[in-house]
């Protein structure tokens, strides 16, 4: 199968015509600090910029990638730059739905259903005499004068394990959850693609017109 | 770098840190956006707690607790949009995808784990031990009053489980991953390797849950406070509220890049348990992580504890390899 068809789901492509006096060499020299972070190795030969990212700060511009190749190529309406960059964090993200799908199965294949009370009353023997017990105790909930005084409402009457009841305890896992974040990851997924190619289209935009490295430090 | 003497050590000398409350930045703009970020962290707990002590018993469950807690995070991202703590730090697309897959595990695969082997089946059995009688004078208790002693507890517990891990080294190993974090955002409470998230998560507060409005209380106590640990919101905290509570600067500290200053505030939302074993420092770090900020991917901190525990056994107990006879140069 060709990979074309289905790699724009982590490949992202572009080009950007440069200013008609711009070479090769000040185009990637204004690119340049983009690729002199933490964790990123590049190289520069005829016209090509090639690099990689490993553990790449969270700060760094370009983060989101891990891989990419930027040439500058001569057409008839001036220099063009291509650019052709992988992340491996939006294949992840396309990716993540189908984990929390399988999540979602694995709870339910896992989790058994919830027995009716009787049942589990019948079978648990000496443990259910204690969760009795507790319950029993949940009926006579004492509440404190002070709170009385100031309107708190009064404790309910019965104890409601499996129930909605308090913090996680009482409520089996549900694959709700999973379902929600392989939504959750969906949506992800459709804005970060959408997202980080305007992102770094914008970025090696801003650093081709903007001041030069060397100006800039100059100025400064 | 010099570094600066807190008590008996000497932090900030790998890395900068801030010590001291009144070299901490304070919130920049107008007088409603400084008001604002004053009192939203008092007013926050207050209403809070108002609304589960008078909140009727068919509003008083656990799944409006969830509704509340995931309502009130994405107020807070809201809020890191708009009054960063550091620009540093602001959350990216990459940062916000990585987060929120350990929140996800957190809700779905650790859920089921906790539901068999975690503290709900140790309370479970403990509470099925003792009879619950012995604990009517507990449940006689006002309401707040049982909510802070779970919370409490818990917290308790927390301290000693988190400074364990930065002293024991099998324990290090699953909780060194949550340290690669360079920033903090309002999920990166969840992101470390699994077997840390369970450790953590473990405690007996719950064992005192006998009153669900208590439990739910207590709850949210854990939440209006503890949340603040992991945030990039600068807040004008009051003097009593950093005096009591673990803070995002308390916090940030602990997440320095500086070795010394991570050996410190350890507590998940009683900073004064800090104040009690003498382990606490006030003040912030912007520069976060291990490794001078190196960013660990999510396929390493699934990995990192059992590959470098294994590394750790076989420098210790395997075959040593012979090393080659030195030469003397001539």
């Amino acid at each position: 199968m060709n990979l074309r068809f289905i790699d724009w789901i982590w490949h992202v492509r572009g080009s950007l015509a440069l200013a008609p006096e711009q070479s090769c060499d000040d185009a990637f020299d204004r690119l340049d600090p983009l690729f002199q972070q933490t964790g990123t190795s590049h190289e520069r030969t005829n016209g090509t910029l090639v690099f990689r990212k490993k553990d790449q700060a969270a700060q760094d511009k370009m983060s989101v990638f891990d891989w990419g190749i930027l040439r500058v190529e001569k057409g008839s309406a001036g220099s063009v730059l291509r650019y052709h960059l992988t992340s491996r964090a939006l294949l992840f993200c396309f990716l993540a739905p189908l984990m929390f799908l399988g999540i979602a199965q694995f709870t339910m294949a896992v989790v058994k259903p919830e027995q009716p009370t009787a049942e589990v009353a019948g079978k648990s023997g000496k443990a259910s005499d204690a969760s009795q017990k507790a319950a029993a105790k949940h009926a006579d909930v004492p509440m404190n004068p002070i709170d009385k005084a100031l309107g708190a409402p009064a404790p309910e009457k019965s104890g409601k394990d499996g129930a909605d009841g308090p913090g996680k305890r009482g409520k089996k896992p549900s694959p709700t959850p999973a379902y929600v974040f392989a939504g959750i990851f969906a949506a992800l997924y459709v804005i970060g693609r959408i997202l980080e190619d305007r992102l770094v289209r914008a970025l090696f935009r801003k650093r081709l017109l903007g001041p030069s490295s060397s100006s800039a430090r100059f100025a400064a | 770098m010099d570094g600066i003497r807190v008590g008996k050590r000497v932090i900030g000398t790998q890395a900068p840190v801030t010590v001291g409350w009144e070299n901490i930045p304070r919130v920049e703009g107008g007088p409603l956006k400084r008001f604002f970020f004053t009192w939203f962290q008092p007013t926050m707990l207050f209403a809070l707690l108002a609304f589960w002590y008078y909140a009727p018993n068919s509003i008083a469950k656990a799944s409006t607790a969830i509704g509340i807690g995931i309502g009130f995070k994405v107020l807070l991202l809201g809020l890191e949009w708009v009054n960063p703590r550091f620009d540093s730090w602001r959350l990216t697309w990459k940062e916000l995808v990585t987060d929120l897959f350990y929140v996800g595990l957190g809700y779905t695969l650790l859920r089921i784990v906790d539901d068999y082997i975690g503290s709900d089946v140790m309370v479970k059995a403990l509470q099925g031990h003792f009879h619950a009688d012995k604990f009517t004078w507990f449940m006689a208790l006002p309401l707040l009053v049982q909510a802070f002693l779970i919370s409490f507890i818990f917290d308790f517990g927390q301290y000693w489980m988190h400074r364990g891990m930065h002293n024991w080294y099998p324990l290090w190993l699953p909780h060194s991953v949550h340290h690669y974090i360079t920033q903090l955002n309002i999920n990166k409470g969840a992101v470390g390797n699994p077997v840390e998230l369970f450790l953590i998560g473990l405690g007996v507060g719950g064992f005192f849950d006998f009153v669900p409005r208590a439990f739910l209380l207590a709850g949210a106590f854990g939440m209006a406070i503890g949340t603040y640990q992991h945030i990039n919101v600068r807040f004008n905290s009051p003097r009593w509220w950093r005096f009591l509570f673990n803070t995002t600067e308390h916090h940030s500290l602990h997440h320095s890049q500086d070795y010394e200053s991570t050996r410190s505030n350890y507590s998940g939302a009683y900073i004064f348990i800090d104040r009690m074993f003498g382990t606490c420092i006030d003040g912030e770090a912007e520069l976060l992580g291990m490794e001078g900020g190196r960013r660990m991917s999510i396929r390493e901190q699934m990995t990192y504890p059992f590959t470098e525990g294994w590394k750790t056994i076989r420098e210790r107990f395997g075959r040593p390899v012979a090393a080659p006879l030195a030469v003397p140069a001539e």
